[in-house]
């Protein structure tokens, strides 16, 4: 039955992407249609294949034993994982009928969507680090493709080409990793690197943990390559929720989780991850308090949040780190989705120019202050409680600096998300602009996400569940929701938490709704317009990339013959030098 | 002695290959190529390999002639090879040096008694390395595309949709 | 060096490499090139079967032998799908006329 679903879950969006994309996009109609039925099939799927879990393969098919098995494997990691991509994933999707109505091209739209889900679900569920690999790659090719789908906006096209550049990075890590692992065991299975990490020898292990740490920060746009996300957000907004919030960007967290068993021994790895975290999730709060353009302040609070993450799987606390990516796909899916429905409506992503929305977009208004109180970790809405576990976990296994550096980043989640919210539906309008009203389409899907905003904390048992039973390298503790709350409740952990964020509300209302609108002290803006020294040297690597490949264009004449040439004389001196070295 | 008849066919395949470069019209060297085919499917034979060599003849001396005698047909031969951008006695130094190197390279490499025991083509395909049987089967895919493009008579006037 | 089947072979294999990228060093027309590219891949699929042979390992060699004769048909097939497309667009198949052609 499991097998069957998988084989579903994967199978219904690519067969239905490639239905859309031949349908043609004459027919648009047919195309939305069709584009949510597929989605939602597959998220039906995933959701009965929550009734499977099991840590043994579910698909197990030879491929013969010089590659290790092809294997999908529902353990609760993936399943939780699928579920968060097709859900959300299918939400979004039916949210683009209404935000990409009467847009030209829906074909290569759709297709890109439904085969990123299917590659995303394809990319937990394999048990198999070769394919991993090959599901991995798909999810940044279609990211490319959508961040770029403007493709006459030199923007979104510069935009793609440095999120394909950097989370190419991502992808060669993994490779190297996953081929360095090969060469010790001799076998492509996860569950073998997992189970024989000790057998490796020191060297190679501690290749393989920060080669997949580079792969995990990359993808999930982490520092020091946390500025390929911010520029992503040339995307059509479903795709910003979708992608590069709810789920491609979570599967650097997947990865440091699904390892995490391996290469917890490794020295100076869990430091490195923790190191990773504070820095992205502090750095990227502070740029979220001088943006103004509201889909790059919630990109900035992405990262943020992924970093805290990534913090918590550097804790130890895997079972923290998944609960608040659970929270964070719902309710920044939600913040993004609104925040679609906003820029849809006033036909700007330009803070400054809004203000004031909210008495003629009460709808939007109330669903994104749900999923701003999430973010911003007020009790009862799902973020607080993942948030809460997350410190708590920071403040047992971690270095005290980093988690009072966590802490202080907990401040500046509620002051920038209270700006954020403030800045766009409050205050006297500071522009008139002409308001579209917000389809049906796209109210349906925030009316989802802004009750899992306020509910799936309640699952924490649910997961809790299916982590601890089918996870047998992780050691994660059965903890039922209640057992939860009430350790949540009486932790000091969440009572420093919930001072600072309170101050960091005192703040805002005190001095935040002046500050947001003036212009913010040069120091800061500078600091942060170049991503604190990084924006430079990300920009480096990829014009280095770039102008590398136009310089070398001087060579490449078209020529076939002049081509060839040049390969033999390649192989010639690849030759010599052998020969030359083999004399030695 | 497998020497001579190794030197022969060897010594055949590779005047045709020459053959087949040099001449000017591409029909023939389309059968020049077919008989590159046929020796080395011989020579693959007494190597013991049996159902690769099938596989060359089949496919290198059958299938692959019959494509290219139909392209040929649907484009119309052009005759005439102009002479080549790159200067006769450039490319035959390049070619000769490199070649030199690579035998040199290889023949230390080939000058060991046999240690392993066989294992048959069927068991390697379908036990070891079933992942390129895959990978085959996706080529064969990409090639029923590109037999699609070969057959296909319309002209591509506009391109598809702004891919710029 | 004397000369026994496996250094006949041996000088086979390269001799015939040679040759094929000589001519595809020299070759413009672009149904040629893809016969060239034919005869280079039987140079390595008898290279394959041979070091299957030499190594003792008949079989592997066989397989990834097997491997690059179905890479290269398909590579052929397209190839040729490319060059009749590209001579219906542009009359000709001669490539660096091709190359200084703007579609």
């Amino acid at each position: 039955m499991a097998n069957i679903l998988i084989l579903l879950i994967i199978g219904f969006p690519w067969l239905g992407a490639l239905i859309v994309w031949l349908i043609g996009d004459a027919r648009p109609k047919t195309q939305h249609t069709l584009a949510v039925a597929f989605s939602l099939l597959s998220g039906i799927s995933s959701l009965i294949l929550l009734a499977f879990i099991n840590s043994q393969p579910a698909i197990d098919l030879s491929l013969g034993t010089s590659f290790g098995n092809l294997t999908f494997t529902p353990d609760g990691l993936a399943v939780s994982l699928t579920v968060i991509a097709t859900v959300v994933g299918s939400l979004a999707v039916l949210f683009s009928v209404d935000y990409m109505r009467g847009e030209a091209q829906l074909g290569r739209y759709y297709f890109m969507v439904l085969f990123f889900i299917g590659a995303m679900a394809g990319l937990v569920l394999s048990g198999n680090l070769l394919f991993t690999f090959f599901f991995w790659e798909i999810t940044a090719l279609c990211s490319y493709g959508l961040i770029s789908f403007y493709n006459d906006d030199p923007k979104a096209v510069a935009g793609g080409i440095k999120a394909l550049i950097i989370t190419q990075v991502g992808g060669v890590g993994l490779l190297a990793g996953a081929l360095i692992s090969y060469a010790n065991l001799g076998s492509f299975q996860i569950s073998e690197l997992l189970g024989r990490a000790d057998t490796i020898p020191t060297a190679a292990l501690s290749f393989i943990a920060f080669s997949f740490l580079i792969a995990a920060a990359a993808k999930s746009a982490q520092f020091p390559f946390h500025t390929w996300l911010p520029d992503a957000m040339e995307a059509p907004t479903p795709i910003s929720a979708l992608i590069h919030a709810a789920t491609m960007v979570n599967a650097g967290i997947y990865l440091l989780a699904r390892f995490y068993p391996a290469f917890e021994s490794v020295p100076g790895w869990k430091t490195a991850v923790i190191l990773v975290g504070v820095t992205s999730a502090l750095i990227t709060a502070f740029m979220a308090l001088t943006a103004t353009d509201l889909k790059r302040a919630l990109a900035y609070s992405t990262v943020s949040q992924l970093g805290y993450m990534v913090y918590a799987i550097g804790a130890g606390g895997v079972l923290a780190s998944q609960f608040h990516l659970f929270s964070h796909a719902v309710f920044k899916a939600l913040l993004f989705l609104t925040a679609g429905s906003v820029i849809h409506a006033v036909g700007t992503r330009d803070m400054r120019r809004m203000g004031g929305l909210g008495a003629k977009m009460p709808f939007a208004r109330n669903v994104f202050i749900i999923g701003a109180l999430a973010l911003a970790g007020i009790p009862i809405f799902n973020g607080f409680w993942s948030k809460e576990l997350i410190l708590e976990v920071g403040l047992e296994h971690s270095p005290m600096w980093a988690y009072a550096l966590m802490l202080l980043g907990a401040g500046l989640t509620a002051f920038y998300t209270f700006r954020m919210t403030w800045m766009v539906f409050f205050g006297t309008p500071r522009e008139t602009l002409h308001i579209h009203p917000i389809g049906l389409a796209m109210k349906i899907s925030l009316a989802v996400l802004s009750i899992g905003t306020f509910t799936t904390w309640l699952l924490f048992g649910g997961l809790n569940g299916i982590l601890s039973t089918s996870l047998p390298f992780h050691e994660i503790e059965a903890e039922s929701t209640l057992e939860m709350i009430k350790a949540v409740s009486f932790a000091p952990a969440t009572w420093f938490a919930l001072l600072v964020v309170t101050l960091g509300l005192g703040l805002f209302f005190a001095f935040g709704r002046k500050f947001a609108l003036s212009e913010s002290p040069a120091w800061l803006s500078t600091l942060t317009e170049s991503s604190f020294g990084f924006e430079p040297v990300n920009r480096f690597v990829v014009s280095l990339v770039s102008n590398g490949a136009e310089k070398l264009r001087a060579t490449q004449t078209g020529q076939l013959n002049w081509n060839i040439l040049a390969i033999v004389g390649a192989l010639l001196v690849v030759l010599a030098a052998l020969v030359w070295g083999g004399a030695l | 002695m497998e020497r001579v008849e190794y030197g022969l066919l060897l010594a055949g395949a590779i005047i045709c290959a020459y053959r087949a470069i040099v001449s000017k019209r591409i029909l023939s060297s389309t059968i020049y190529l077919a008989c590159i085919s046929a020796l080395i499917s011989v020579v693959l034979f007494m190597l013991g390999a049996t159902q690769v060599a099938v596989m060359e003849l089949s496919v290198g001396a059958g299938l692959v002639t019959v494509l290219l005698v139909y392209a040929l047909s649907v484009v119309g031969e052009d005759a005439l090879d102009p002479s080549s951008v790159i200067s006769k006695p450039l490319a035959i130094a390049v070619v000769a040096v490199v070649t030199l190197l690579l035998g040199w390279m290889i023949y230390p490499a080939t000058q060991f008694e046999n240690l392993m025991g066989s294992v048959d083509l069927a068991s390697v395909l379908w036990q070891q390395r079933v992942l390129d049987v895959w990978i085959q089967i996706v080529l064969i895919f990409s090639g029923v595309m590109g037999v699609l493009g070969l057959l296909s008579e319309r002209t591509p006037g506009k391109a598809e949709g702004g891919h710029s | 060096m004397k000369l026994t089947e496996i250094n006949i072979i041996l000088i086979g294999i390269v001799s015939l490499l040679g040759v094929g990228f000589y001519g595809l060093l020299i070759t413009r027309n672009l149904i040629k090139v893809v016969m060239v590219l034919q005869i280079l891949v039987k140079a390595v699929v008898l290279a394959f079967v041979f070091s299957g042979k030499v190594s003792g390992n008949l079989g592997l060699g066989q397989s990834i032998a097997a491997t690059v004769i179905v890479a290269d048909t398909i590579v052929a097939v397209v190839g040729l799908a490319l060059a009749v497309q590209v001579r219906r667009r542009f009359g000709t198949l001669d490539a660096p006329e091709i190359s200084t052609l703007r579609g």
